[in-house]
């Protein structure tokens, strides 16, 4: 279940990443096409370091001596995870829900107070997280995937960027 | 970092591009002449993003800053969009056209947005306002050839019903009842703002809603955080924040417009967040044609708060 949940929230942080990349690189007005292709290969990015990060995991078991201790100390990072990375998603979307309101002055407070933060704040809220969930791990094994996890996570919006910016650079050369 | 928040240095955008007033064609930029303006000011930043562009024979390749335009304008876009600009706009110009609709004008009202760069606001309102109800005709006029052309393929990719010229949007058959901005008038300063809004005394214009930045203290600090969050190319970073602190206040806008233009009745609008002290980010400076302001008021109906003194 605690597994389950740092996965949704991986699928979650993907989207969104994906969704930031794409921003500002499509003039036309109605986007809804492009955000969607957008949104999902930020999914797809989630889910290809999900996927490596499972691949580490089930490598990591099959290694060890003691699957069972392996797995309770496993578990019991990721659940530490959650008390700083739930907290982090339910604000940002707390505050993505409240740009429902038609009010502009609420829509742009979200922006300029909260979301703009909580955009700059993302990666230490990441490695924040991290260090709170292995820190107090007994075993290498745990502190050494929930690096790699972080590694990967932190790649996937610079990675995205990067392809988006391509994109784009493509995209105006071809119109001048 | 704080050089570049000086208000009395102009912005890069404003010297890298220039075009012949008469001709509109475009005019060769000298790169050390944009640094050495610059320098002037210590202002380190502006050079950094300023030395990051190409040239050619010491001149800025017009080719590759044209692609670089269309990037800063795209990301621009992208603020306009988070802060839902073209509600923003709608919503006060809607009540315009009312009051001007109620004062029996009945041929189809034309909205001119002066400056329009890649024209958001007008291809906004064209994908979703429909005009045949209001009546209501939309041009962009911006002095930038490639902005403009940006600006008429955006629009036909997606079959909107506006158009977009290059030229002076206050001379001889561009006209407007209605003229529009957003984040332009702070260009014009010192005796060039009376100047510009003394542009607008024309026969058939009935309004004019200039939306900007409105400063205080902490515009600039706010604005270097999102546009350094959501900007990615260093000129759209360093002229969003400058723009923020060269932003006019509204008593300034405000006697500027009183000054130039007698016959209209001028204020700001939007000013404070829901009658409390916090400001908004932006604000609209409008002015009217006495005979409307009545009804304008009365149209404005419970957003009349927001109005100052009109007058």
């Amino acid at each position: 279940m605690t597994l389950l949940a740092l996965y949704l929230l991986a699928l979650l942080d993907g989207l969104l990443c994906g969704l930031r990349a794409s921003m500002g690189r499509c003039a036309v007005i109605g986007k809804r096409g492009y955000y969607r292709r957008a949104a999902f290969q930020g999914v797809a990015g989630a889910q290809l370091i999900t996927t490596l990060a499972l691949v580490a995991l089930l490598l990591v078991a099959a290694t060890s001596s003691d699957r069972a201790d392996v797995r309770a100390d496993l578990e019991g990072a990721a659940r530490r995870m959650l008390w700083v990375f739930v907290p982090y998603a339910t604000l940002v979307l707390a505050n993505l829900a409240l740009r429902l309101v038609p009010s502009n002055d609420i829509r742009s407070a979200t922006s300029v107070f909260m979301l703009g933060p909580l955009t700059a704040i993302r990666p230490l809220v990441m490695i924040a997280g991290v260090l709170y969930g292995i820190f107090p791990s007994r075993l290498l094994e745990t502190r050494l995937l929930g690096m790699f996890v972080l590694l990967l996570m932190l790649s996937l919006e610079y990675a995205l960027n990067r392809r988006a910016d391509r994109r784009q650079e493509r995209e105006i050369r071809r119109l001048i | 970092m704080f050089r570049s928040w000086n208000p009395s240095q102009p912005e890069i955008t404003d010297l890298i591009v220039e075009h012949d007033p008469r001709t509109l064609e475009r005019v060769k930029v000298r790169k050390q002449d944009v640094l050495d303006t610059f320098s002037r000011f210590s202002n380190r930043t502006a050079m950094r993003a300023v030395e990051q562009l190409p040239e050619r024979e010491g001149f800025l390749d017009e080719k590759e800053l044209d692609r670089h335009l269309l990037k800063v304008h795209w990301e621009m876009q992208r603020l306009a969009e988070e802060f839902y600009h073209g509600h923003r706009v709608w919503e006060l110009l809607r009540v315009v056209i009312a009051s001007i609709r109620e004062a029996g004008v009945r041929e189809t009202i034309r909205i001119v947005d002066v400056g329009c760069g890649i024209g958001y606001v007008i291809r906004w309102m064209a994908a979703n306002i429909p005009l045949d109800k209001y009546r209501i005709e939309l041009a962009g006029m911006d002095l930038n050839s490639t902005l403009i052309n940006e600006a008429n393929r955006l629009a036909g990719a997606e079959e909107l019903p506006c158009r977009f010229l290059q030229g002076d949007a206050f001379s001889n058959g561009h006209s407007g009842h209605i003229f529009t901005s957003t984040g332009v008038i702070h260009h014009f300063r010192g005796p060039g703002l009376p100047q510009f809004l003394g542009r607008h005394e024309q026969p058939e214009t009935q309004a004019f809603l200039h939306f900007d930045f409105q400063p205080w203290l902490l515009a600039p600090v706010g604005a270097w955080l999102f546009h350094y969050l959501r900007m990615r190319t260093a000129v759209a970073r360093h002229d969003g924040v400058l723009s923020a602190a060269r932003a006019h206040d509204g008593r300034t806008l405000r006697e500027a417009a009183r000054e130039a233009l007698p016959e209209f009745a001028s204020g700001i609008y939007g000013a404070k967040i829901w009658n409390t002290p916090a400001p908004r980010v932006f604000h609209t400076l409008v002015g009217l044609r006495r005979p409307l302001v009545e009804e304008f008021r009365r149209q404005l109906g419970r957003r009349r708060s927001r109005l100052g003194e009109l007058r």
